[in-house]
């Protein structure tokens, strides 16, 4: 054979231990190599080869030998998902533009290009310049929930550095990880070194200082640190509020299993570690220089954060729970980072995020400036809101004045108004009925109504009651329209840490399809009407890992090692693996997900302080079930949740200048439960 | 409304970038130039960029052509070299021509490919040597047909007819060494025939696969290349190192 290139050989990996002169400070430092040359010739052989070149438009590459302190950033799922993420967006910003950081990014590959990496020896690497991960001086992963778990394993090993905290020595990168998901790291625990709670602008800056002062202390160009100079940067880390390091805590268990507590062991540490809240969102007005991918992701817009926070009180809802208080962006802050992004970027679609846009203080006179701003243009406005009532039809038409009225979403999460009372969306049924009706009169031809399952005191009578309400929805449709079209999406409910429902049994997943049946039974007859849902089993894992306690990263090691990758992927069915793995660590189901717990029952987050106390989430959740509501504390007078007088802060909204809500507090519902996969829903979050 | 007709390049990582990818590609670097392109009508109007042809993914390209309308008339050669500028770094904008009223379909004077697959820079000369010998009894059969695997099923394909000319020769490489690469020119009228085709014709299981394709230009073929459609340039069969060089 003729011509045949000579196999390229992947620059070697260096042993752990040996890996020192690529971590030094600034000109010091030996640069690690670059793994293009051995990356680009397998791109062929891979789907969708563009989400790993880099170069794209607002791409940071700095010079190895200018930086001091190293940052691989990373979101532990494939391009196309983790890309648009905000969150990590703001920290690869905030990092770049301090002189003497480098801060580059790196995806999980799919399987395909993963096992052309193993067989030519290519770690994970980042996208700027494909350097490996080993060199960094800090692995940081946002986990925005629970199914990236395994693929932050693969991306470990892949990148030549042990999985396990105890097993890396001075040279091995820090293991940071952040998000909703790290508010209970516990099932990760002896994988990663530090958990950030809370929002990470402030406190990044502060990990970066502590790294800094270590590497000049213990990396320049002289120093040959040990492995006990690891431990005093753990040490150092742990000292930075808000930053949670697992090998500092043991839990102890008692004789049936259950949880006594979570103990510090190590002198000096806290023994609650809370999260950081960043009071003024106005002084963090990022990202603005948003990468622009060229190949598809998930969300191709520009997205500007409106709000941080929500006060619903959504009982289910996590991220509305561990994000208060709320704090609003300034409407001209807001026209301003829109307009000089869409310049900047090329975008054509505006994203206004936050847990429930329509909840703005100033919403209405934003989204009336910003279709002004682009009224005639192809520039399009999204809001992602899921509000029942009128004011949200009318929003939807402000921003849809240059394209065409086709669905709307709105999220009554629950079918009778009894199980509306125990979730706390307070949402009438007359509310909904009305909003669909403002929605198809005003030229609207679909609505899709969230909907969930599994809650708890739910009773087949409450399931029915969404068959129901959909049923009534669709009369409302087809009043205006023969062809208008009603989709009611229906997911499991999955409890997570923080929550009132923290406490409460997850159906078991047969439970969950009976309910759904059930649901499909009773629309049949009724053409017109879609129904939605997901695989039940698919909340298994989920479920597992938002509760579970250290005990359970037994079951992600093994599931890992057993081929779990990409969890919450429709085209990756890995629960046969999972349970075979909860087989073999004997870790019990029944145990973590399916149980109610009592108030007296120590839980495997209760060292990480979300800000709310433990007593009135207990309160809440008794509430809860005696189905009594409790109103937005926005506009209600403050019921002691904990958050603000533990933070000496307060909610940051009401900025006037355009009109205000004509009637806020009736009949909203905000938040959402969205029904795609764990991936999609998470895709945005910040 | 303004038309031009430019000639681009897709290079470097550009090359990743898919077919389908590639309109909000340059949908986006229009935007960021601030150029008035126009758009179609409809709810979801789209740029009036369009693409004769779509490259496959991986493929490299300095004979890349697009036809873009404008709203207003532009100043050509600041304009579109600001475009070049915000398109992704191995995207550039090298020709351009204004498109009279009643000017035939760009596809018209894209009537041939000049290709070109480059080899490692190993088996130099031997290599050269046997692709210069089977390009020969290519050029003297009447027949060649190759099989094209495909997961939808297999098709034969005959490269003969679409062959106007093809030669092999070597080029220095930026590393310092020798490497050998061949040229074609293929019809682009007739049965779709790729260079994948065309290396499938030339080896007997004893020729690698290039590492790299490349769609050099599009045009008229003429003796000793390609009349390139928008410049009037030709480029050689043989490439002219030199030239090249300089």
């Amino acid at each position: 054979m003729l011509g045949a290139a000579t196999a390229q050989r992947a620059p070697a990996t260096p042993a752990p231990g040996r890996r020192l002169a690529y971590r030094r400070p600034g000109a010091a430092a030996q640069t690690p190599p670059s793994y293009w040359d051995v990356i680009e010739p397998l791109l062929s052989r891979v789907r969708k080869p563009a989400q790993y070149v880099g170069g794209e438009h607002n791409q940071v590459a700095s010079p190895w030998e200018a930086a001091e302190t190293r940052w691989l950033l990373c979101y532990p799922d494939t391009y196309e998902v983790g890309q648009p993420n905000q969150g990590l967006q703001i920290l690869y910003e905030i990092l770049n533009e301090r002189s003497h950081v480098l801060a580059e990014r790196a995806y999980a590959p799919w399987t395909d290009l993963e096992e052309l990496q193993r067989d030519a020896g290519i770690p994970t690497f980042s996208l700027e310049h494909h350097r490996p991960l080993w060199a960094f001086d800090i692995f940081a992963v946002t986990l925005p929930h629970e199914l990236g778990h395994t693929n932050l394993l693969n991306l470990l090993d892949l990148g030549r550095v042990p999985i396990r905290s105890a097993e890396r020595r001075v040279d091995d990168p820090i293991v940071l990880v952040g998000g909703h998901a790290a508010y209970n790291p516990e099932p990760l625990a002896p994988f990663i070194d530090a958990a950030v709670m809370g929002d990470g602008e402030e406190v990044t800056h502060e990990v970066d200082d502590v790294l800094r002062g270590w590497k000049r202390d213990h990396l320049g160009v002289e120093g040959a640190p040990d492995d006990g100079a690891r431990r005093d940067l753990l040490r150092r880390l742990a000292g930075v509020q808000g930053v949670y390091v697992p090998a500092f805590y043991e839990p102890r268990y008692h004789d049936d299993g259950r949880l006594r507590q979570t103990a510090a062991t190590e002198p000096g540490v806290p023994a609650m570690v809370p999260k950081r809240t960043v009071q003024d969102l106005e002084e963090w007005a990022y990202p603005r220089k948003q990468i622009v991918p060229m190949t598809e992701t998930v969300h191709e817009r520009f997205s500007v954060e409106i709000f941080r926070g929500c006060t619903r009180g959504c009982r289910f809802c996590q991220a509305g729970m561990i994000t208060r208080p709320v704090r609003e962006r300034r409407p001209e802050t807001i026209q301003k980072l829109v307009e000089e992004g869409v310049t900047d970027t090329g975008f054509n679609e505006v994203g206004l995020l936050s847990l429930s846009s329509a909840d703005h203080s100033a919403i209405g006179s934003v989204a009336r400036d910003l279709a002004d701003t682009y009224e005639g243009t192809t520039t399009s406005l999204s809001l992602p809101s899921t509000r029942v009532d009128a004011f949200n039809v009318t929003l939807s038409n402000e921003l849809s004045r240059n394209g065409r009225r086709t669905g709307l979403t709105f999220a009554p999460e629950a079918g009778s108004e009894r199980m509306r009372a125990v979730i706390n969306k307070m949402v009438s049924e007359e509310d909904l009925l009305r909003t669909a009706e403002t929605a198809f009169s005003e030229g609207w031809r679909h609505i899709k109504l969230y909907f969930m399952v599994g809650l708890p005191t739910e009773t087949d009578e409450d399931v029915l009651a969404i068959a129901e309400l959909g049923i009534k929805a669709l009369r409302v449709a087809r009043k205006h329209g023969k062809a208008n079209k009603v989709t009611i999406s229906v997911g499991g409910f999955i409890p997570k840490p923080h929550t009132p429902f923290q406490w409460c049994a997850q159906d078991p997943p047969d439970e969950i399809k009976r309910k759904l049946s059930l649901i499909r039974h009773a629309i049949k007859d009724h053409g017109g009407l879609k129904l939605r849902t997901n695989d039940p089993e698919e909340g298994v894992i989920e479920g597992l890992l938002a509760r579970g306690d250290r005990r359970v990263a037994a079951v992600v090691e093994r599931a890992w090692q057993l081929g779990a990758r990409f969890d919450g992927w429709h085209e990756m069915p890995t629960l046969e693996t999972w349970r075979q793995a909860l087989r073999e660590t004997g870790v019990d189901l029944d145990f973590f997900s399916y149980r109610e717990r009592d108030e007296k029952e120590a839980l495997p987050w209760d060292h990480l302080d979300s800000g709310l106390e433990k007593a009135w989430l207990w309160e809440d959740w008794e509430d809860a079930r005696s189905d009594k509501e409790l109103d937005d504390c926005r506009w209600s007078p403050c019921y002691d949740c904990g958050v603000c007088p533990g933070l000496s802060i307060e909610h940051d909204t009401g900025y006037t200048g355009g009109f205000q809500l004509p009637v806020l507090p009736q009949g909203l519902g905000g938040g959402s439960q969205d029904l795609p996969t764990a991936p999609e829903r998470h895709a945005s979050g910040g | 409304m303004q038309r031009y007709r430019i000639r681009w390049t897709k290079e470097g990582r550009t090359r990743y970038i898919s077919a389908r990818d590639l309109t909000s590609v340059w949908e986006r670097g229009l935007r960021r130039a601030d150029l008035p392109i126009a758009y179609s009508e409809g709810f979801t109007p789209h740029p009036k960029v369009s693409f004769p042809d779509a490259l496959p993914v991986g493929f490299a390209s300095t004979g890349e052509y697009a036809e873009l309308t404008f709203v207003a008339p532009l100043a050509p050669d600041r304009d579109l070299a600001r475009l070049s500028d915000t398109l992704p770094a191995g995207m550039d904008i090298t020709t351009y021509l204004e498109v009279p009223d009643g000017a035939p379909k760009l596809a018209r004077m894209l009537r041939a490919t000049l290709w070109e697959l480059v080899w490692p820079p190993v088996d130099v000369t031997e290599l050269t040597e046997l692709l210069n010998r089977r390009s020969d009894e290519l050029v003297a059969s009447e027949r060649a047909e190759v099989i094209r695997r495909r997961p939808d099923g297999d098709r034969t394909i005959d490269v003969r007819p679409a062959l106007l000319a093809i030669a092999a020769s070597t080029r220095p490489t930026a590393g310092g060494d020798v490497c050998t690469v061949l040229r074609a020119v293929l019809r682009n009228d007739g049965p779709t025939v790729r260079p994948t085709d065309l290396h499938a014709a030339l080896s007997r299981d004893d020729i690698a696969e290039p590492t790299l394709y490349r769609r050099v230009a599009q045009g008229e073929h003429v003796a000793d290349g390609l009349h390139e459609a928008l410049s009037a340039a030709v480029v050689p069969l043989v490439p002219d190192v030199d030239a090249e060089a300089a």
